[in-house]
């Protein structure tokens, strides 16, 4: 099976406290991923080295085939990254917005996969308004259409339903299942929400003070745990003070959807 | 297999100048919509320059009527003051760039796109010419409708005058650029201040033997103190001055150089140490 992100042995520290300690991973083509665990766990910063932003102090990362930091931005041809928290860039209407980032993700002429994104995720009714005039949620629901422009092969996104509406929320899942599906395109997400987790992906991979201690399908994990739900699993593992060793539970994951 | 590869490289490489130019477009068009937006950023563009052209005019004007050096510093005080949007304009079109990005918090929208950073600088800088040519020709026509000065009528030698202080315009503000990936927006106000510190060191209005010693030998290091000699020799009917000329290209050059340096080690820090979270 294609690997969209090898990542191996990835390490990073701020200011002697350390972030991110030696982690690997890896998302296959069609793969949906949850990278889990608590705040300050390293998520954030995992995601931002896997895509180029921050250079890792220690480690390798293959994106899309290209190798980082060089091929950064041959790779993000073909990576989308959304976040919750992500403002949308001022002064712009939506759609101008969404055709800007079309044209930064090489497409020609952006209009049919704006107006195609919009629709996807449920928001036509919003390409005229300025950025500064929309929700959070709002915001998020644009920021994943940007981020889905141009049918990229891996998908990343911080926290993406934080913001949102059980309803909404359902709508973003369904938009990303059906791009998972009809494109091909690959997820790797983090979440709080361990219900979306389980509706979503496929796979779970639990970080704990910057270290990978569970990687396996959502059963397999709390089979391991021997608990009910995901949720269990999370508060378990959040509150363990030091980091347990590492487990992975599978090598090919079952799909449920 | 190899001669295939080869044969589609040329193809591969055109596609690559396509997209990239595409990006550079796309940067030029979010910054047109900003200005276009924003109308307090219009007064960089037309209010200071119609600012400062009419108290340099006036005063122009009032020392000319004493007579002697007087009618020399009209000349002098308009060509200076033309002159100086140049840099001014293109300094302050591709600092403010950057600093819109920071502002709207949208540094890490555009660090998860292919865009690289060559191609980031010259979409503002491909937008930032529109607002060179909108300020400087504010200050240019003005001139010549308050005062009857019009400086196209020191003619084609003007052309690379014009060129070094674009590029010194450039290099302060990767300068600019660089300090506040380094040390975050609190070092926003060096990109209007630090050019209140270069204007008088560059001779600007008056030959740099008028400065205090001590400032001189910094005065003459700087490039735009030799393009603004240069103008002034054209005012004079000297000619273009091919030495001060040769000066200003190449230590423009050797700015750039230091510039584009130090701003490249500034990005290294600033994805090292992770900084964009400042702006997320």
């Amino acid at each position: 099976m294609n690997t969209v992100l090898r990542a191996f042995g990835l390490t990073k520290s701020f200011r002697g406290k350390v972030a991110v300690d030696g982690i690997d991973l890896e998302v296959r083509a069609q793969e949906r991923v949850a990278l889990l665990g608590p705040n300050g766990a390293g998520k954030t910063t995992t995601l931002l080295m896997l895509l180029g932003v921050v250079t890792p102090d220690a480690g390798s990362i293959q994106l899309v085939g290209h190798q980082l930091p060089h091929g950064r931005s041959r790779a993000l041809l073909n990576v989308g990254f959304a976040a919750g928290y992500l403002p949308l860039a001022e002064r712009l209407r939506v759609r101008e917005f969404l055709h800007i980032y079309g044209q930064l993700y090489g497409l020609t002429d952006p209009r049919p996969f704006v107006e195609e994104g919009l629709e996807r995720f449920g928001i036509p009714h919003l390409a005229r308004r300025m950025g500064t005039e929309l929700s959070s949620g709002q915001r998020t629901l644009v920021g994943i259409v940007k981020a889905t422009l141009h049918r990229p092969r891996l998908l990343v996104l911080d926290e993406p339903t934080a913001s949102l509406d059980p309803d909404v929320a359902q709508r973003v899942r369904r938009g990303l299942l059906d791009m998972s599906e009809h494109q091909g395109t690959a997820l790797l997400i983090t979440s709080h929400d361990m219900i979306e987790v389980e509706r979503l992906c496929e796979r779970v991979v639990f970080i704990s003070h910057g270290r990978v201690v569970a990687d396996g399908s959502p059963a397999q994990v709390k089979e391991f745990y021997g608990r009910g739900d995901l949720e269990d699993v999370f508060l378990h593992l959040a509150g363990h003070a030091e980091p347990t060793p590492p487990i992975t539970l599978a090598q090919e994951t079952d799909r449920p959807l | 297999m190899n001669t295939s590869v080869e044969t589609l490289r040329p193809y591969t490489r055109a596609i690559e100048i396509s997209q990239s130019w595409l990006r550079i477009r796309a940067i030029a068009r979010r910054h047109a919509y900003v200005l276009k937006r924003s109308p307090h950023r219009l007064f960089d563009v037309t209010l200071w320059p119609l600012v400062d052209v009419l108290l340099f005019g006036s005063l122009g004007v009032f020392v000319s009527r004493e007579g002697g050096a007087g009618l020399t510093a009209f000349g002098y005080l308009l060509s200076g003051i033309i002159l100086w949007h140049v840099v001014y304009q293109s300094q302050i079109a591709l600092s403010t760039g950057l600093l819109e990005e920071t502002w709207s918090r949208n540094l890490l929208n555009l660090m998860v796109t292919p865009l690289t950073e060559i191609e980031y600088v010259l979409g503002v800088v491909l937008f930032g010419m529109v607002k060179v040519v909108i300020g400087v020709g504010i200050v240019a026509v003005t001139a010549l409708g308050f005062y009857a000065f019009n400086i196209s009528d020191l003619g084609w030698d003007l052309v690379p005058i014009v060129g070094v202080l674009l590029v010194v315009g450039w290099a302060i503000s990767l300068f600019v650029i660089g300090v506040v990936l380094r040390f975050g927006s609190g070092a926003e106000a060096l990109a209007w201040g630090i050019m209140f510190v270069v204007m008088p060191l560059s001779g600007v209005f008056y030959p740099t033997n008028a400065l205090p010693a001590v400032l001189r030998p910094i005065a003459i290091a700087l490039p735009t103190t030799h393009a603004f000699a240069a103008g002034r020799a054209l005012l004079d009917h000297r000619g273009l001055e091919w030495g001060q000329l040769i000066i200003a290209i190449s230590s423009a050059a050797g700015l750039l150089v230091v510039a584009v340096g130090f701003v490249v080690a500034m990005l290294r820090l600033f994805r090292r140490r992770g900084y964009v979270t400042r702006y997320s």
